[in-house]
């Protein structure tokens, strides 16, 4: 395999990287808003911490984002980071799309808007090859 | 300091981290025979000789702090506020790679990175 070309596999493989990040995620703030603390200050930022690590969907969490991160240790070998992480942001277009489809959540022109532009951006980004501006 | 510019200022923080753990991560990977690398024992090999390396764990050690940052960040504010500043991660991660890893920044690259953070902002905003 061609190193720094960004093939159909590795892409599937930052997608699912993607996918497990966004569930660590919810799996944090969900764990976050079980502690019912809204505002933190230097006073109560260990009492914060103390009851986020005693929330079950904290550690869930976590354990998702180890297991996120051992499969981004397999894609980074294969790619530029500054490749990779921009096409990382695939997430923000297949989330919103899979929330239409299965929420039936509505979308508005604006947000279309910026889901074309990180296609776009995407497209853009996988291309890079030619022209380099600083090097 | 408002609650605002406190939580602005944290995911700035907790973006730059994240960015100093991968470029740490990158280093130690670009430093690992990838033409040996095949089939699932290949792939093993090859995390067990990354997770050997010191600049892994150091790498990890930033990405605790840059989760520790957002959390408290998090709680503080709605995702969708933290969501659109989170972006900036892209920018750092361009010009950072140059710098320490060497990659190269071209057109392709600068736009395509501009509109995946303009996309975000408008995605997450709206």
């Amino acid at each position: 395999m061609k190193k720094g070309h960004l093939t159909l596999k590795v892409f599937a493989l930052i997608i699912l990287n993607d996918l497990l990040d966004s569930l660590a995620q919810l799996a944090m703030k969900k764990g976050l808003a079980d502690t019912g603390i809204t505002s933190i200050t230097f006073h109560n930022v260990f009492e914060f911490g103390l009851q986020s690590l005693s929330s079950w969907f904290v550690w869930a969490g976590i354990l998702i984002y180890v297991i996120s991160f051992i499969l981004w240790l397999v894609i980074i070998y294969r790619i530029d980071l500054s490749i990779a992480m921009p096409v990382g942001s695939a997430a923000y277009v297949f989330i919103p799309i899979m929330a239409i489809m299965f929420l039936h959540e509505h979308v508005s022109p604006i947000r279309w808007l910026g889901i074309a532009l990180v296609i776009l951006g995407i497209h853009f980004t996988a291309q890079s090859k030619k022209d380099p501006i600083l090097k | 300091m408002t609650t605002v510019v406190k939580v602005i200022l944290l995911i700035v923080l907790s973006e730059a981290l994240n960015v100093v753990a991968h470029i740490l991560f990158k280093k130690s990977a670009n430093t690992v025979d990838v033409t040996n690398i095949r089939g699932v024992s290949g792939h093993i090999v090859y995390l067990k000789k990354l997770l050997a390396d010191r600049l892994i764990w150091i790498g990890f050690g930033f990405q605790v702090l840059c989760v520790a940052t957002w959390l408290i960040a998090l709680a503080q504010a709605d995702l969708s506020f933290v969501f659109p500043i989170g972006s900036i991660q892209y920018i750092f991660v361009l010009f950072s790679a140059h710098i320490f890893l060497g990659e190269k920044i071209d057109k392709m690259k600068l736009t395509g990175t501009l509109m995946v953070v303009a996309g975000i902002i408008l995605i997450t905003m709206s």
